[in-house]
């Protein structure tokens, strides 16, 4: 262990082994009882904090040996070009409804996370960084920068939405009585990003490719609309 | 002659090998960081590589077979990347308590209402087009 310890790649090694490992455990896992606890990204973050709790590795030590694989989520990015061209029929038919959607989705996301946060009286730098948690991981951090929030804690709230967002929107798929693909793919996209993708894609070819692009257009407007949107908030600030 | 020929059959292993393919989508993430980089666009790189195929694909000069693969598996694979920065909440002990219950309140809270009224928004606009479209055929 102490040998582990010293060694940078060694250590960088065994916990992306370890990471890939408990992921695919817990994706076994989830494929054979599925539900909201067995999904790896509930299963793997807590083995990996009782592995890193009990070997007293702190978070910047885990971390330096595993960004790559954070990183990974640049190209999946890239990735989505696919099956929006594959979706590109239904995408052109209906992209008015596809950009209401996005800008309806995108401010009651913003009003209801500073309103609830207002509320409950979390102090300045959390409903900031709070803000834009319905944006996926690399916009999001980009965003809170420029708002004033802490992009580290931005990431949190953003996975920490993602997987709650899957559960909710799976329970609200099943009560509510939409009718079309398209209010599937953008609930999913909305409102659980990459998560809700993902998800969209087991349900079904066309919910997937909606929320997928719904969760880049998301992240593209909230991105332009961010220094503007600082400006506003520091302007409210100081009346 | 010989050129063509090896364009051929790097085009047919292409389109066989998932691995070839991730590192094709690795490349276009890469030029997409360098444009982003040399211009200076507010945008994240992966977003202008995300362009850059979807612009490639749209005017034919890269085929669906040629990126579908690795496509698929970088979406598949996507949660495994999320996995390490969960562990953020190492840092932030003071997350156990009353302040994480409010946290997860405020995100509970937020996403049903944006989830419920984005898709009733959608839904009832689809619905009036589709029933429009009825009426108007009708009418016809």
């Amino acid at each position: 262990m102490t040998m582990l310890k010293n060694d940078p790649l060694l250590q960088a090694l065994f916990w992306s082994v370890m990471t890939i490992a408990f992921y695919a455990f817990g994706k076994e896992l989830h494929h054979r009882r599925p539900c909201f606890w067995t999904s790896p990204l509930v299963v793997a973050p807590l083995l990996l904090i009782l592995a890193a709790l009990s070997l007293h590795v702190t978070y910047g030590q885990y971390i330096s040996g595993t960004h790559w694989l954070v990183g990974m989520l640049a190209p999946a990015t890239v990735a989505f070009a696919i099956p929006i061209y594959e979706e590109r029929v239904l995408i052109s038919y209906h992209w008015p409804l596809l950009i209401m959607g996005v800008l309806v989705g995108s401010v009651i996301s913003m009003l209801s996370s500073w309103g609830l946060a207002d509320l409950l009286g979390l102090s300045r730098s959390l409903r900031l960084s709070l803000l834009p948690r319905s944006v996926t991981t690399p916009f999001a951090m980009i965003i809170s920068g420029d708002i004033g929030g802490v992009p580290q804690l931005t990431a949190v709230f953003v996975l920490i939405t993602g997987v709650l967002g899957v559960t909710i929107g799976e329970v609200l798929l099943s009560v509510l009585p939409l009718q079309s693909a398209l209010a599937r793919g953008v609930l999913l996209g909305m409102g659980a990003h990459a998560v809700g993708t993902a998800k969209g894609h087991q349900i079904d070819k066309e919910v997937g490719a909606i929320a997928g692009l719904v969760m880049v257009l998301v992240g593209l407007l909230n991105v332009l609309a961010a220094p503007l949107l600082g400006h506003l908030l520091a302007a409210i600030q100081k009346q | 002659m010989t050129i063509q020929h090896s364009k051929i059959i790097l085009r047919r292993f292409c389109r066989s090998s998932r691995m070839l393919q991730i590192v094709l989508i690795l490349g276009f993430w890469l030029a997409g960081e360098g444009i982003v980089q040399v211009i200076g666009l507010p945008i994240p790189g992966a977003v202008a590589g995300l362009f850059i195929v979807l612009a490639l694909l749209i005017s034919k000069r890269l085929s669906l077979r040629t990126v579908r693969l690795g496509a698929r598996w970088f979406l598949a694979e996507m949660l495994l990347f999320f996995v390490p920065a969960v562990l953020a909440i190492l840092n932030h002990p003071e997350f156990l308590g009353l302040l994480g219950l409010k946290i997860l309140t405020v995100i509970v809270g937020s996403t049903l209402t944006v989830m419920v009224i984005t898709s009733a928004v959608i839904d009832l606009w689809f619905r009036w087009a589709v029933s429009r479209r009825e009426y108007d055929n009708a009418q016809k």
